[in-house]
């Protein structure tokens, strides 16, 4: 068992939306491996003396179509997703690495921190609006003097304002 | 002798001031980290990353392995106070260190928890510093072939026996194997998958790959977690030291599991959970005490602290000696290296030794540091642990967005470390285990090297892989995890079909 798996599972809150839900995982992945095998033989697979660019990338991707249609029977049915789907916190964090990617390099790095900070915490409901900026705004201070003054990382602090 | 010596200037080395200072940085972020339920050791080694690019390769993984350590041993300090265990490793510790807590006795536990990671780490440190030296030699007469069957073992180990079931885990390596082909072939200088993007020309950034399977996918699912209130405890400092009693029934309990714990932890696939499970079975059933285990024993907490400490020492065996690690911290730890020019394998005691022996000197530094570190801040750990989730998230997404960006100072970056987050958090509500793809992907370009070498080498004929002994027995042991997992996989399933079978009826 690989040392590193996600933290313990909250088995009370599985539940059981539809049988098909199970499958969609290992649909995923044959749809992957069909990705890389057209490539792979897109690219050539040589000889088994000299084995080609796409060798590697298509045989791979052939036992992971073969694993993943195990994979499919095997949730077929299954007991649906390990935990209950945190939609909101899933959407907030993302929108929050895409804001940080959409203003970093147009405002800089502090604005872009104190408006990451602002998404990132938009659903916590325990905290108001001008306390999540006075949050963003000793965040961005704080990346201000450990990552650009401390370290020397070649950030600009403001861009284009 | 020879190790002795070697050991010595590996102590002048890790004695350097530098290497002191970033042992202690890696070191205290490390345990500041792990304490942060949810976000485990994989995650801070990912964070601290894009940090190292700036050191000299030995500082930098004697840093890295401070934040791997310092985040294994911080996991057990949420574990004792609040019944979390902020790495999947230390939930054994729940078992007995969150009853010690309640029962007004979290300053003991936290105590022998230090004191006996600490015996656990020296144990797998001798372990690692006698045993790495012959099993490098053994290694230096690998061939390719030989180089393929180990890190197959080394994959199929690390996943065929994975949470989510052997198909799971082992399409996960797969997955990781082709995510590793991305970008240019370094033996034709063909680009591969690429999509016409540049940034993908030098393939995908370790880093990224991390940092969204596990941090981004681990935040997401803390945050909920952590919102709701939490037993916590207030630690009563008067009643911080053991008694004689305890020290005396904590000292077996350590050396036992820091023996069983080196086995495991130098073991591919298995690691610190699995050392810490089985000594703390071992030891419910060796103990005097076994009738008070699950109420608080001290025994209870010593055992798998100990155990899983050493494991962690001893999993820089195979990652540093052959160059398959066992988990995927260690692969992390094996892309770092890589980054900073360095192969790991048989040569790189040859090569750097220099790097290998202050590295396991750095063990014995680390340690103590951890010790005389964690006895006066544990109260500054707890009150960490009472700062509420709401403030603490956010702060761990800026530092995600930051080490990313700071890698190319390209924000693509950041939105491939996106498309790896919504990945790592889906995966996990499928039960698929980020850590084999993460091996796989790091293993990747090694493992189709070496293919390309031995089928060039007897002339496309694959029984080579069979026919060498060393590489057929490992192709042997391969088949036998293999099947193995498959085998408990299905039994486990037919048990919970039969089990849901006779509810309904």
């Amino acid at each position: 068992m690989p040392v590193d798996e996600p933290g313990p599972v909250d088995q009370d809150v599985t539940h059981r939306p539809h049988a098909w839900w199970g499958a969609v995982g290992g649909a995923v992945l044959v749809a992957l491996s069909i990705y890389f095998m057209a490539g792979g033989l897109g690219l050539g697979l040589g000889t088994p003396f000299r084995p080609g660019t796409g060798a590697f990338p298509f045989f791979a991707g052939l036992i992971l179509m073969g694993l993943s249609i195990g994979i499919i029977v095997q949730d077929l049915g299954s007991d649906g997703l390990a935990e209950r789907p945190d939609w909101i916190s899933f959407l907030a964090i993302g929108a929050s690495l895409a804001v940080f990617a959409l203003t970093a390099d147009r405002f800089g790095l502090l604005p872009a921190v104190f408006l990451t900070t602002l998404v990132a915490s938009s659903p916590d409901r325990s905290l108001h609006l001008p306390g999540k900026a006075v949050l963003g705004a000793i965040l961005a201070g704080a990346s201000w003097v450990l990552f650009i003054k401390a370290l020397g990382l070649p950030f600009d602090a403001f861009r284009g304002i | 002798m020879d190790i002795l010596t070697a050991f010595g200037s590996g102590l002048a080395t890790a004695f350097h001031p530098s290497n002191l200072l970033y042992c202690f940085v890696g070191v205290f972020l490390g345990t500041f980290i792990g304490v942060l339920p949810g976000i485990g050791s994989m995650a801070a080694i990912a964070m601290i990353l894009p940090l190292s690019f700036y050191l000299e390769p030995g500082t930098a993984i004697i840093m890295i392995a401070g934040v791997y350590y310092g985040a294994e041993y911080g996991g057990s300090i949420a574990s004792i106070l609040m019944n979390i265990p902020g790495t999947p490793s230390s939930s054994i510790t729940c078992i007995d260190g969150y009853p010690m807590a309640r029962s007004g006795r979290a300053g003991v536990a936290l105590f022998v928890s230090s004191i006996a990671s600490f015996g656990g780490g020296i144990i797998g440190m001798v372990v690692m510093a006698l045993l790495s030296p012959g099993l490098a030699n053994l290694a230096l007469s690998f061939g390719p072939a030989e180089y393929f069957s180990v890190i197959l073992l080394g994959l199929i180990a690390a996943s065929a026996v994975s949470n989510g079931g052997a198909l799971k885990g082992i399409a996960m390596v797969f997955a990781g194997l082709m995510l590793a082909t991305v970008g240019v072939d370094l033996t034709t200088g063909d680009l591969r998958f690429t999509m016409g993007v540049p940034e993908l020309r030098d393939g995908v950034n370790l880093v990224i790959v991390a940092m969204g399977l596990f941090g981004v996918g681990e935040l997401i699912a803390s945050i909920r977690a952590n919102s709701s209130g939490q037993g916590r405890q207030t630690i009563d400092y008067s009643q911080f030291y053991p008694t004689r009693a305890e020290w005396r029934a904590s000292l077996g309990p350590i050396l036992r599991g820091g023996g069983i714990g080196s086995f495991f932890g130098a073991l591919p696939g298995t690691g610190q959970t699995v050392a810490s499970a089985v000594a703390y079975a071992v030891e419910k059933k060796v103990s005097p005490n076994r009738a008070n285990f699950g109420k608080g024993a001290v025994e209870g907490v010593a055992v798998p602290e100990s155990a899983n400490n050493s494991a962690t020492q001893t999993a820089f065996i195979p990652t540093l000696t052959l160059g398959v690690p066992g988990s995927a911290s260690m692969a992390m730890v094996i892309g770092a290296l890589m980054i900073h020019g360095i192969t790991p394998g048989p040569r790189l005691l040859v090569e750097h030794g220099d790097l290998f022996w202050g590295l396991v000197a750095s063990f014995l530094i680390g340690n103590v540091m951890l010790l005389i570190l964690n006895i006066p801040l544990i109260g500054l750990w707890v009150r960490l642990l009472q700062i509420p989730y709401r403030y603490m998230y956010p702060t761990i997404i800026v530092l995600i967005c930051i080490g990313v960006y700071s890698l190319n100072n390209n924000v693509f970056d950041i939105w491939l470390t996106l498309f790896f987050g919504i990945a790592g958090y889906l995966m996990r509500l499928f039960r698929f285990e980020p850590a084999p793809l993460l091996i796989g992907f790091v293993l990747g370009p090694m493992m189709e090297e070496q293919l390309r070498r031995a089928l060039l080498l007897s002339r496309g004929d694959p029984m080579v892989f069979i026919e060498r002994p060393i590489s057929g027995t490992l192709i042997a042991v391969t088949a036998g995890i293999l099947v193995y997992g498959l085998w408990t996989t299905f039994r486990a399933r037919r048990r919970s079909r039969s089990a849901s079978i006779s509810m309904s009826e």
